[in-house]
């Protein structure tokens, strides 16, 4: 077996995973990151919106602070954040957008003098300040006090990503792309590496490391419809829960987009609401106003989505071959309006749908978007329950989004995390030396060899991976999705039970040979299912609503009995996930309260 | 672009930059020759006499007698300079044909009609610039009798649109790789560059129309 | 009417030594609003589970799925089959070494590039994060950004008359890269240190300029105009070089 030795093993090249890879490098250590796709096709690259950092230079960010933006992301988080972390990534954000600049960005600018912007379908004007011309300027994004998105026009995220992996080669760190993790190689105690697949020639290696980040992104995908890239199959996650004793934190925090599009899902940006778009149903009639008289379409994003589901399944959803939609409506914004402050939303129908968004109606419905849930990690970045791992980024539970993420909080996450976790996954490298355990090792090699030898000869029947996959996609949509109630969740729990016992069974229809990507969904199935129990069994059990977690049969958000972290093991052989809690931080800065995001109900 | 396997160190030297300045400034100066050297001839649309009183103050000045052979220099050097572009080798060959197959590109098949052409003109130019130069002086009516043979006629109603047609298409390409035109002008310019190839293809078939009119005077 | 699609897909498994290249048919019946993700998504999950493919972001964000469509490198992603004709012809992109039927190694092909041109910031300056930011005029970075839009899917590589031929040649999409640092004052390389990247026949002077990069780009990023600059940047340089004053 081709085994590689390294100090630093990044599970993944995003954005946290290189930036973690960045400050290890540049301190000395040898660092590897395994990616399966080439680092610049990360999903990163498709958070175009922005990222937050008070930095206060724009005319509608004056006055921001590290103390709003924190306020700002424990309201959003419904109180399920760790403070603590809040409080270092609101103080962190700025400098690390400093320091992106620094290393090639090309934030925009502050242009000095009256501009114009739209808010609720109403033109606005605003002056730039002449003293902070040419400073990093901030747009709006919705959730925030202040406008604090730094953006570069329509693709902060790839930005970000290309330069991060610009200075990633730059400092010398080695990435192997096409190169899956299908195991974490551990004694119980210690964490040494992982063992992974080549996604070119479908050959086995191990990497042995000093450390072992997880840094995935989310596991959108084990959900039917989602906005996240093809790859976020939550890979990163079903290793960590693999081990035993790593815990997933938070599983069932998962956010819902309202506007993807059908039927790919990509999103249509809120703004298309905010400047005034509406939605329409079957007979292309609004009902948003129906279900939230004074906001109507302007409601926040999990309130939308709640509505247009429900909407749909009150049968006014829009037939499609995809299944059922609704429309938005943005030809009354105009051409103007369109081709200038939409022109992105224009480039998307055009280009995924064939849709011209000015004379024609856009078929959307809401999507799974982002996982607050994921490895469970201290403020440091360690991983519970096993040394030498950690996590960082969309990948981990750190926990500074709780039950919601803000917009353009996911982005900051991964830089502001990246510096934090990077600089003490340093510290701990200088002091730490690790034994490789030779039997652990070749242990793992062997389950992870026999697994493939039964999947590629059908050892356990003939099972259709795929549909096994949509079975449990089409579970997670249809009863743990926006809106959720015991009576759904129980069943979704059932039924994924009895899915989890077919992909037990799932044999190739092909003959596995090579990148075979049969194969490699085959690989990960069981866990999608594991990691998919989590999520519903999570769901299930914490009886309120919080944040994105809406519970119908439990509207209220109760402090009382749920202002805990569930965290989520799976021990070997088990049925159901074992779900243990803690307290959601140790330090509270900011006492629960009321969010502000409209009528909610709190138990305290 | 090929994995760099072995370390190695670059030698510094612009040799690719001269290089390719001196290919743009010979097809640049052929361009310009070939331009004049078709208005000089067609001056025999306006007699005979109007293109023997040019030719002869070419050749009173001894600018044909030296300008002549410099310009098959600039000829032969363009060539050497632009052959390190075109493949040579069956298999680079096969490659770009298959290429050019697949793509369906209109910029990619003026290329490959940009480097057949130029074969021909190596072979077809050079014959043409031997026959008249070792022929001096030049008139109209030798140019005439020669036409008049038959086989001349036949190659230079080859040679023509040869010629042209590299010489168009090579004036579209350094302006575009020298980016004397952008993306804005591009369709605009290569519109210019097509009418200005049909022109002068246009002017050389009535030359060698003029030509074959030419009563010859027996000798 | 529902049209019925028939896709010619070329096959080919090099790790596989029973395999050989070919064209495989398989027939879709067209929904609306399908893609070219949709539609090999399907296939591969109803017809031929070891179809081999690459798309990851499938938004026309991550240059993931480059694949030639009827002649042309495009990504697929961005492909509406509405567009098409009944007679769809996917091959994988050439220039690049395959992983299988559609899928060809991207990554270990612009690695080494980004290695080649240094495809970083080079500066002398330590980033002290205690203090603002460097100020920028918003044209400026503007300009930077619509550079660095390339997604680096491989389109203008594979559609390159040059880079089909010659190995060596860095392609349209490192000259651009070399053009935004060009342009980008954060960079302190000198002119001779740029020239020594590209002012080669591996770089600019190699470029034929037949466009095909300008025509593929699903980006559509200006690389005319970007190689014509380079080429008279570069040119000029080296004029300067032969009389001692280029920086």
């Amino acid at each position: 077996m081709e085994t590689i030795y390294t100090d630093l093993l990044s599970i993944g090249a995003g954005l946290a995973g290189e930036r973690v890879a960045v400050e290890a490098a540049v301190a000395g250590f040898d660092t590897i990151c395994l990616s399966i796709v080439p680092p610049r096709r990360s999903h990163s690259s498709a958070a175009q919106g922005g990222m937050q950092a008070s930095l206060g230079n724009c005319a509608m960010g004056q006055g921001d602070n590290p103390d709003v933006h924190f306020q700002d992301t424990v309201k959003g988080s419904d109180w399920g954040c760790d403070q603590e972390v809040a409080r270092m990534f609101a103080e962190t954000a700025p400098i690390a957008v400093r320091e992106m600049a620094f290393w090639g960005i090309p934030w925009n600018r502050v242009v000095p003098g009256k501009s114009t912007y739209y808010k609720g379908g109403k033109q606005f004007e605003k002056v730039e300040a002449k003293e902070k011309e040419g400073l990093i300027t901030a747009r709006d994004f919705g959730g925030t006090a202040k406008w604090r998105t730094c953006y570069t026009s329509d693709g902060t995220g790839h930005t970000l990503l290309y330069t991060m992996d610009n200075k990633a080669v730059e400092a010398g760190v080695r990435v192997h792309d096409r190169m899956e993790a299908i195991s974490l190689i551990h004694d119980g105690e210690t964490c040494m590496g992982a063992v992974a697949r080549c996604m070119k020639t479908g050959k086995l290696r191990v990497y042995l490391a000093k450390a072992t980040l997880i840094a995935t992104g989310g596991y959108g995908r084990i959900y039917r419809e989602t906005t996240n890239a093809v790859i976020n199959d939550g890979s990163g996650a079903i290793i960590a829960l693999d081990t035993g004793i790593v815990p997933i934190g938070n599983p069932e925090a998962i956010q819902f987009h309202p506007t993807g599009i059908v039927p790919t899902h990509i999103l249509v940006t809120e703004g298309c609401r905010g400047d005034g778009g509406t939605l329409l149903d079957v007979d292309e009639k609004r009902f948003m106003h129906e279900y939230e008289p004074t906001k109507a379409e302007l409601a926040s994003r999990d309130v939308v989505s709640r509505w247009m589901t429900h909407h749909i399944r009150q049968g006014k959803g829009v037939p499609s071959p995809y299944g059922n939609h609704l429309w938005l409506d943005i030809r009354h914004l105009g051409a103007d309006h369109i081709k200038t402050k939409l022109r992105e939303v224009e480039e998307i129908c055009n280009n995924f749908l064939g849709v011209d968004p000015i004379t024609q109606l856009i078929p959307v419905r809401p999507a799974q978007h982002y996982t607050m849930a994921g490895v469970r990690t201290n403020k440091d970045g360690a991983a519970y329950g096993l040394k030498g791992l950690f996590s960082a980024g969309e990948a981990a539970c750190w926990d500074m989004h709780g039950f919601n993420r803000l917009g353009g909080n996911s982005l900051a996450e991964t830089i502001v995390a990246g510096r934090i976790v990077g600089i003490k996954l340093v510290e701990f490298l200088k002091g730490y030396e690790v034994k490789f355990n030779t039997q652990a090792i070749k242990d793992r090699v062997a389950i992870d060899k026999e697994r493939i030898e039964r999947l590629v000869g059908c050892k356990d029947g003939r099972e259709n991976v795929y549909a096994v996959r949509n079975a449990m996609q089409d579970q997670l949509m249809d009863k743990v999705g926006i809106f959720r109630n015991g009576k759904d969740l129980q069943s979704a729990v059932d039924n994924l039970q009895v899915i989890y016992e077919r992909s037990k069974k799932v044999g190739l229809h092909s003959n596995g040979i090579g990148a075979s990507p049969e194969l490699s969904l085959a690989i990960k199935i069981q866990g999608m299912l594991r990691l998919a129990l989590c999520v519903a069994h999570g769901a299930c059990v914490r009886t309120e609503s919080r944040g994105c977690h809406a519970r119908e049969d439990f509207p209220e958000r109760n402090d009382g009995d749920w202002l805990k972290r569930t965290l989520a093991t799976w021990k070997e052989g088990d049925v159901l996930p074992t779900l243990n809690y803690e307290p959601v931080t140790k330090v509270i800065e900011l006492p629960p309260g009321d969010r502000g995001y409209g009528s909610t109900k709190i138990i305290s | 672009m090929a994995i760099d396997t072995t370390i190695y160190v670059r030698p510094q030297s612009g040799i690719s930059a001269y290089l390719d300045w001196l290919q743009m400034l010979t097809g640049a100066g052929l361009i310009l020759f070939m331009w004049s050297h078709m208005i000089l001839v067609a001056s025999v649309n306006f007699g005979v006499d109007a293109m023997n009183t040019i030719a002869k103050f070419f050749e009173d000045s001894y600018m044909a007698q030296v300008g002549g052979p410099m310009i098959g220099l600039t000829f032969l050097l363009h060539f050497a300079l632009a052959a390190r572009k075109v493949p040579f080798r069956t298999e680079q060959q096969s490659t770009m044909w298959k290429h050019g197959k697949m793509l369906h590109h209109k910029d990619t098949w003026l290329w490959v009609v940009q480097a057949v052409t130029a074969m021909i003109i190596l072979i077809m130019g050079a014959i043409h610039m031997w026959t008249v130069l070792t022929d001096l002086p030049i008139t109209a009516q030798k140019s005439a009798a020669r036409i008049q043979g038959g086989f001349w006629l036949v190659f230079y109603l080859i040679l023509l649109p040869m010629v042209e047609l590299h010489v168009g298409i090579g004036f579209y390409r350094i302006a575009v790789k020298w980016g004397f035109i952008k993306r804005k002008t591009r369709q605009g310019f290569k519109g210019f560059e097509n009418i200005l190839t049909l022109i002068f293809i246009a002017i050389g078939l009535i030359t060698i129309v003029r030509f074959i009119l030419i009563q010859v005077i027996q000798v | 009417m529902t049209r019925r699609l028939t896709f010619n897909i070329f096959r080919y498994n090099p790790q596989d030594p029973e395999s050989v290249p070919h064209t495989d048919n398989f027939v879709l019946e067209e929904a609306e609003r399908m893609t070219l993700y949709i539609a090999l998504t399907k296939i591969r999950e109803e017809q031929d589970h070891s179809l081999t493919f690459d798309f990851c972001c499938r938004a026309g964000i991550c240059g993931a799925c480059a694949m030639v469509i009827n002649g042309r490198p495009g990504l697929a992603c961005k492909t509406l089959t509405k567009d098409l004709p009944d007679e769809i012809t996917l091959m994988p992109l050439p220039v690049f070494k395959l992983v299988g039927d559609l899928s060809v190694d991207t990554g270990t092909w612009f690695s080494a590039m980004n290695e080649k041109v240094e495809s970083w910031v080079h500066t002398n300056k330590k980033m002290d994060p205690t203090v603002q930011e460097e100020r920028m005029n918003n044209a400026l970075a503007e300009e930077i950004y619509e550079l660095e839009r390339c997604v680096e899917c491989g389109c203008c590589v594979a559609a390159c008359g040059t880079a089909n031929m010659r190995q060596d040649f860095l392609g349209a999409v490192a000259l651009n890269r070399i053009a935004r640092f060009i342009m980008d004052p954060r960079d302190e390389r000198t002119e001779k240190e740029y020239f020594e990247v590209v002012g080669t026949d591996e770089g600019i002077f190699g470029c034929m300029g037949l466009l095909a990069c300008e025509d593929v780009c699903p980006k559509q990023l200006p690389l005319q105009d970007q190689l014509g600059i380079l080429r008279r940047q570069m040119g000029w340089t080296a004029v300067k070089q032969l009389f001692h004053i280029a920086k």
